[in-house]
């Protein structure tokens, strides 16, 4: 008896050894570099007391996969810039379906041509307060742009380059009057839109400056936030969720939904289960067979949005034998397009031009449609031999949008053989492609283009200008009239007459650029029936505005 | 005793170097640009230029190596190329989901695997040893993700009697964080709440990662029985008139344990660096899937980080088997 004791007492002192061991294995990581996220994790429970119903929180499921920070002047990724754009606001914003911009921070503006210089004059709204309750100031907007522009992150190229905005440049008159000069060169209709993106929006100085740590605060901004948004950010649980509750200070319309938590779901099939069980109550991007198994539910509906990306094929007009245009046009009637939306299952627009639908200057024309008869006889006229071999890089791990670029390459490489043209097909790592690419050394590309901001520019200026070393410059394309009428475009000062340049610039790319644009892909939202004032703006920063969303 | 253990973590010392230079260079020659993947195509030449510079990714290889060692020495991991955070604090965050899911694998299959396969073996071509081997074939040759999907469409979906993916419910807040186990932690501050959410959490994942490990323990636990019922020394006993639990007990039972005990040490090790598949489909928030996220966004220092910790654990566990075989079976012992 004592043996069998003695030996059980063994056995149990060697599952505590091993029990402790394994203990010990996590317990010496979470002390030691705690400085970074204690702050959080002591913070969780007083946010977690229940106090927000499930009825007032908004659980909005996604793949945020993407997701890097919570500041706002370093965020650049979908779903970075949604969280942000709920928590900060900016100078000026965009109104859901309308050109232009509306006043957010700033009540009112006013652009003056002096001399060499634009000057631009912001009037800010005296009600306008962070959700510590102090003022938002020209101060704290000197502050924020002058800080995207130090921490030069991802984004900052928006204020750099394209608006070209120098710290000297920038200046608080008064507590409530902000000046920005701007060079000649620069559209101050581009500026406007551009500062609509979350790089321009405004953090408060005080709480930034007192939290600054060794990166100007960015660490800091990932956890907490100082922003004057309908929302605060409670908590962001990494890979897990990122949790925000209404600012209850707001200076706005007070946000009907109390709490919004941005839940990492990176499988579609969860998300559809998420969905069908009401665990979630937005769900973004259902593959074909989800959507199909969420038809007929009474409890579900379906948003379709569509996202300002275009997906195209890049010809480089420097090499044979794409640098006849008249090959390039072949290769434009060459194209079944519409079996390429069919191959999408409708999880794409069929649009060719470069300024995608949602942005001023769509025409929403299509001329393009399979022509074999026209296709050979444009070769014909180019010399073409048949079986003459074109090599088209493609990205063999990136989505295309609803589908694969490999799938869609193998697509068109049957629609060109039908012509005559051999397509070989060379698959490589997008950033590997990319590294051709960008050096002008592909001779065809299958990839797609996103606009950096919510302007037609942000499309026409990369596409047409080949010094701009952009898309144009990639493929080898330099056009100096398409290059002169996108920069009058860009400058114009009237709605009116920018679409009408932009009309004749777009018509031109069609037939000589070195473009086969194909589709503009789709995004699938799927919502609970219960759920009111969901809107997509691709337009607008964040695309989702979640103060307007409630229930009902 | 001392000097095993000695020996055995010099040994570890050795690994680590040669899986760090291993892994290093791999991620050297790979023709890829991680500048360009974190910074996407549309990253203007300054920017890249810059970012280069901030991660170092401009010195030669071998100058990188020379610093990444220096400051692995004194526990410092680097810092991940996509989400800019120091790896150790990454690991921190996404490990002990990985461990509390390989943990909780592991009671599931030593509670059904060890007891069926004794069962099996002491009625040895019964109904119970039939059906226990089925259940060890089935377990055995199912995949993970259809064993996976058929748990969560039939116990969530259809039924909802537990909870879908995720360690907790969306609306419920991480408990305070000790061992970042949650259903420790739970248990530990006394959140009840919690506590209930997470372990209910805890029961569909650790079912799929553990039924093939099951399969394993039933097997191996079955055979190892009817091994030892086939000694002497259980025939002996047996004449000597000893009851038949006392014989298996004491004497078929204790000494089968030994290549049971390996076993569970080698499938420990493979529940953890296995459990990639299991955290995809339940959306589990851990290592394996951040290796995963690295590996496709070429965070390479992010990469040897998860690497490093699997090359650490794995002998780890199996020095511990080594040590519980010394407590266990004194025949180790006197040799």
């Amino acid at each position: 008896m004592t043996r069998q004791l003695h030996s059980n007492s063994r056995l149990l002192v060697l599952l505590l050894i091993a029990s402790l061991l394994l203990v010990a294995c996590v317990a010496p990581a979470a002390p030691a570099p705690a400085t970074g996220a204690q702050p959080a994790a002591t913070e969780a429970p007083a946010a977690a007391s229940g106090d927000v119903s499930r009825e007032d929180t908004l659980i909005f499921a996604s793949d945020t996969t993407d997701l890097l920070t919570l500041d706002p002047g370093a965020a650049y990724e979908f779903s970075g810039i949604q969280a942000v754009g709920s928590v900060y606001e900016t100078l000026v914003s965009v109104e859901p379906g309308t050109p232009g911009v509306k006043p957010l921070l700033a009540e009112s503006w006013d652009i003056q041509d002096s001399g060499d210089l634009w000057t631009v004059t912001f009037k800010l709204n005296s009600k306008a307060t962070f959700a510590s309750g102090k003022p938002v100031t020209a101060e704290d907007v000197v502050y924020s742009w002058s800080r995207a522009i130090d921490l030069n992150k991802s984004p900052a190229f928006l204020l750099i380059d394209t608006t070209q905005v120098k710290k000297e440049n920038l200046k608080a008159v008064d507590a409530q009057t902000f000046e920005v000069k701007l060079p000649k060169a620069v559209s101050p209709q581009v500026f406007l839109s551009v500062i609509t993106s979350s790089v321009a929006a405004v953090v408060e100085k005080a709480l930034v400056e007192a939290n600054l740590g060794e990166d100007m605060g960015s660490t800091w901004l990932n956890d907490h936030s100082a922003g004057s948004g309908p929302y605060v950010l409670t908590s962001w649980e990494r890979e897990v969720a990122i949790t925000l509750d209404a600012n209850p200070t707001y200076w706005g319309t007070a946000p009907k939904i109390k709490r919004v938590i941005m839940q990492n779901m990176k499988e579609a099939a969860n998300r559809q289960a998420a969905i069908e069980t009401g665990d979630a109550d937005i769900v973004q991007d259902l593959g074909p067979e989800q959507k199909k198994a969420l038809e007929g539910n009474a409890d579900v509906k379906t948003v379709t949005a569509s996202n300002t990306q275009l997906v195209y094929i890049g010809m480089n007009a420097q090499k044979a034998p794409l640098d006849n245009p008249d090959v390039r046009e072949a290769i434009r009637y060459a194209i079944n397009y519409d079996e390429i939306i069919t191959l999408t299952q409708g999880d794409a627009k069929l649009v060719q031009e470069i300024i995608p639908d949602g942005f001023l200057g769509h025409t929403g024309e299509n001329p393009f449609k399979q022509d074999i008869a026209k296709a050979k006889e444009l070769l014909a006229k180019a010399g073409w031999k048949d079986g003459t071999e074109i090599e088209a890089l493609v990205p063999s791990n990136f989505p295309a949008g609803p589908i694969d670029f490999p799938t869609l390459a193998t697509k068109v490489q049957s629609d060109l053989e039908k012509v005559g043209i051999k397509l070989t097909l060379k698959q490589l790592q997008v950033s590997e492609l990319l590294n051709v690419f960008r050096a002008q050394g592909a001779q065809m590309v299958f990839i797609l283009w996103g606009p950096d901001y919510p302007d037609p520019d942000g499309n026409v200026t990369p596409f047409t200008n080949y010094d701009a070393k952009s898309i144009a410059w990639r493929n080898g394309w330099e056009n100096k009239e398409a290059a002169a009428l996108a920069q009058q475009a860009a400058v114009a000062d009237t709605d009116e007459a920018r679409v009408k340049l932009y009309a004749q610039v777009t018509e031109l790319v069609l037939h000589q650029g070195p473009y086969a644009i194909l589709y503009q892909p789709l995004r699938t939202y799927s919502l609970r029936s219960n759920l009111d004032g969901f809107v997509f703006d691709p337009a607008d920063t964040p695309n989702i505005t979640f103060a307007l969303i409630s229930k009902k | 005793m001392l000097r095993f253990i000695l020996r055995r973590i010099v040994g570890l010392f050795f690994v680590m170097i040669g899986v760090s230079v291993i892994t290093f260079f791999l991620a050297q020659v790979v023709p890829v640009d991680p500048a360009l993947v974190a910074l996407g195509q549309n990253a203007r030449e300054a920017q890249i230029t810059a970012y280069r510079h901030e991660m170092g990714l401009d010195r030669p290889a071998v100058v990188q190596y020379i610093s990444y060692v220096s400051h692995l020495v004194q526990g410092d991991l680097g810092k991940s190329i996509r989400t800019r955070r120091a790896v150790a604090l990454d690991l921190r965050d996404f490990f002990p989901a990985t461990l509390e899911l390989s943990f909780a694998a592991l009671v599931v299959s030593i509670c059904l695997g060890i007891p069926l396969g004794m069962l099996a073996a002491l009625r040895r071509n019964s109904l119970t040893d039939a059906l226990a081997r089925l259940v060890a074939l089935v377990g055995g040759s199912m995949p993970i993700f259809y064993v996976g999907l058929l748990l969560l469409g039939l116990f969530y979906r259809q039924l909802r009697w537990l909870p879908g993916p995720g360690r907790l419910d969306a609306t419920i807040h991480p408990p305070t964080a000790i061992t970042g186990l949650y259903v420790l932690d739970s248990l530990l501050t006394g959140n009840w709440p919690v506590l209930q959410n997470s372990f209910a959490h805890l029961i569909l994942p650790s079912l799929t990662l553990g039924i093939f490990s099951t399969a394993v323990l039933l097997r191996m636990t079955r055979s190892a029985v009817l091994e030892v019922l086939q000694q002497d020394y259980v025939r002996t006993a047996h004449a000597k008139g000893l009851r038949a639990e006392l014989v298996i007990w004491r004497h078929v039972l204790k000494n089968a344990m030994t290549p049971v005990l390996t076993t569970i040490g080698i499938t420990f090790g493979s529940l953890l660096s296995g459990a990639v598949l299991t955290e995809t489909i339940f959306n589990w928030p851990g290592l394996g899937r951040y290796a995963t996220t690295s590996v496709t966004s070429l965070d390479f220092p992010a990469v040897m980080g998860v690497t490093l910790v699997a090359a650490v654990l794995y002998p780890l566990v199996n020095m511990l088997v080594d040590i519980s075989y010394h407590l266990i079976d004194p025949r180790v012992r006197t040799n």
